[in-house]
């Protein structure tokens, strides 16, 4: 499993975790609205991944986000400029 | 036993946090680290005779105000008062944490920084909320505005522990709060919770309608936190309007001290939790207490008292216990949760 596939993967556990559907799994264009997320759950995730990556989410930079595929990518990214 | 207050929480604060944390350390012999803007927060202290007690500053100069969207605020004032205090929790420098407000906000600071404990998603906010029916706990009363079907299924569960534990209910009746009382009858999460509560081995017995709260006919009433805290400040307000009424009406027939007694039980039995002043948050994986925003010093000191009690009872650890020991019954795993 590549390192990008393990973000995703992670992403995706820690998300729907949280949102607790943990059997189903989500499409690149699924929405946090799709998933039933309200404001504290979308905070949850974003405090586990930043603990689980240890980065700061920049949450206007996250107004850009627009579905799951976009947050994955978001989240991948900020990994990356971590190093 | 050390007590971690968010000195900034509430309508009148810090004047009336501080003056009741000086209180319930001297009567209940607690430590208290009170979380605030320094200059501001030993300003009031100064105040008060502070000697033979422990209190402490820890300085934030952020805290969130009524207004706000208390999840979006926590993550733009990381060094809010009130996720201080929480931190401190979790860091094992205080044993409990008591805010006064906004509740969203000590409610994301729980759940944020302590979590919740296994197979419970969200913390929630409940108890006995009317003296008429001291019997009949409440939940959700304002901690979770918006919930899912599964979630009001958690807070059956907590309020059934609850009823177990602080009221001595062996077998605790659940009903959902709703608009009618045949199956069918509610919104769409009414409905699906119905069917989910059905199959829980819970002691469902359906739903109740509002005017059911007051006769106690079930011991759990379930509803989400939009309903719980509208309902919860209606009763407030209609036990104050109807103490004022009364005492228009009776203040020249009556002795100025019997009318002061009836309208004291007549306060009482519609406001539980002003008497109490507030609880714990249900189902955190450490003790957090939320004081109602309108919290004067009395009711600030009285959460404080309730913080220790919950300490010394191990109450989230007997609440573990339970849902383990509930969850097994139901054949619905943690894991599972």
């Amino acid at each position: 499993m590549s390192a990008e596939m393990s973000i995703e993967e992670k992403v995706k556990s820690i998300v729907l975790k949280i949102v607790r559907k943990p059997d189903i799994d989500f499409a690149a264009t699924t929405t946090f609205k799709d998933l039933n997320a309200d404001s504290l759950d979308i905070v949850q995730m974003l405090v586990a991944l930043e603990d689980a990556y240890d980065i700061e989410i920049d949450d206007q930079e996250l107004q850009e986000v627009t579905n799951m595929g976009g947050f994955i990518d978001y989240i991948k990214r900020k990994v990356a400029e971590k190093g | 036993m050390k007590i971690a207050v968010d000195a900034m929480g509430g309508d009148y604060a810090p004047e009336e946090v501080v003056k009741g944390v000086v209180i319930a350390a001297k009567e209940y012999d607690v430590g208290i680290i009170l979380v605030g803007p320094q200059a501001r927060v030993a300003e009031e202290l100064a105040k008060y005779d502070c000697s033979g007690v422990a209190i402490e500053i820890v300085d934030t100069d952020e805290y969130l105000v009524e207004g706000e969207h208390p999840a979006y605020a926590l993550r733009q004032k990381r060094k809010a008062s009130i996720l201080v205090a929480t931190k401190l929790v979790k860091e094992g420098k205080a044993d409990a944490v008591v805010g006064a407000g906004p509740t969203g906000g000590v409610v994301g600071s729980a759940l944020q920084v302590l979590g919740t404990v296994e197979g419970i998603s969200r913390p929630v906010v409940g108890g006995a909320f009317l003296g008429f029916a001291p019997k009949t706990v409440m939940m959700d009363l304002g901690g979770n505005v918006d919930c899912r079907p599964d979630q009001l299924l958690d807070f059956a569960i907590v309020g059934t522990v609850y009823a177990q534990k602080m009221l001595n209910i062996q077998n605790p009746t659940v009903a959902l709060l709703s608009v009618g009382a045949e199956e069918g009858k509610g919104n769409e999460i009414v409905k699906a919770s119905y069917s989910l509560l059905q199959k829980s081995g819970l002691n469902f017995i359906g739903n109740v309608e509002g005017y059911d709260i007051p006769t106690g006919r079930a011991n759990v009433v379930i509803c989400d936190g939009f309903v719980g805290n509208i309902l919860v400040k209606f009763c407030e307000s209609l036990g104050e309007t109807i103490c004022r009424w009364f005492e228009d009406k009776v203040k020249e027939k009556l002795p100025e001290s019997d009318v002061k007694e009836i309208v004291d039980g007549l306060l009482l039995a519609t406001n539980l939790v002003s008497a109490s002043g507030g609880g714990p948050l249900w189902a955190v994986d450490g003790v957090a207490c939320v004081a109602h925003g309108r919290s004067r010093f009395n009711e600030i000191a009285g959460v404080i008292g309730q913080a220790k009690l919950a300490v010394k009872l191990d109450l989230v650890g007997s609440l573990k216990a339970e849902l383990v020991a509930a969850r097994s019954k139901l054949n619905m795993p943690l894991s599972e949760s």
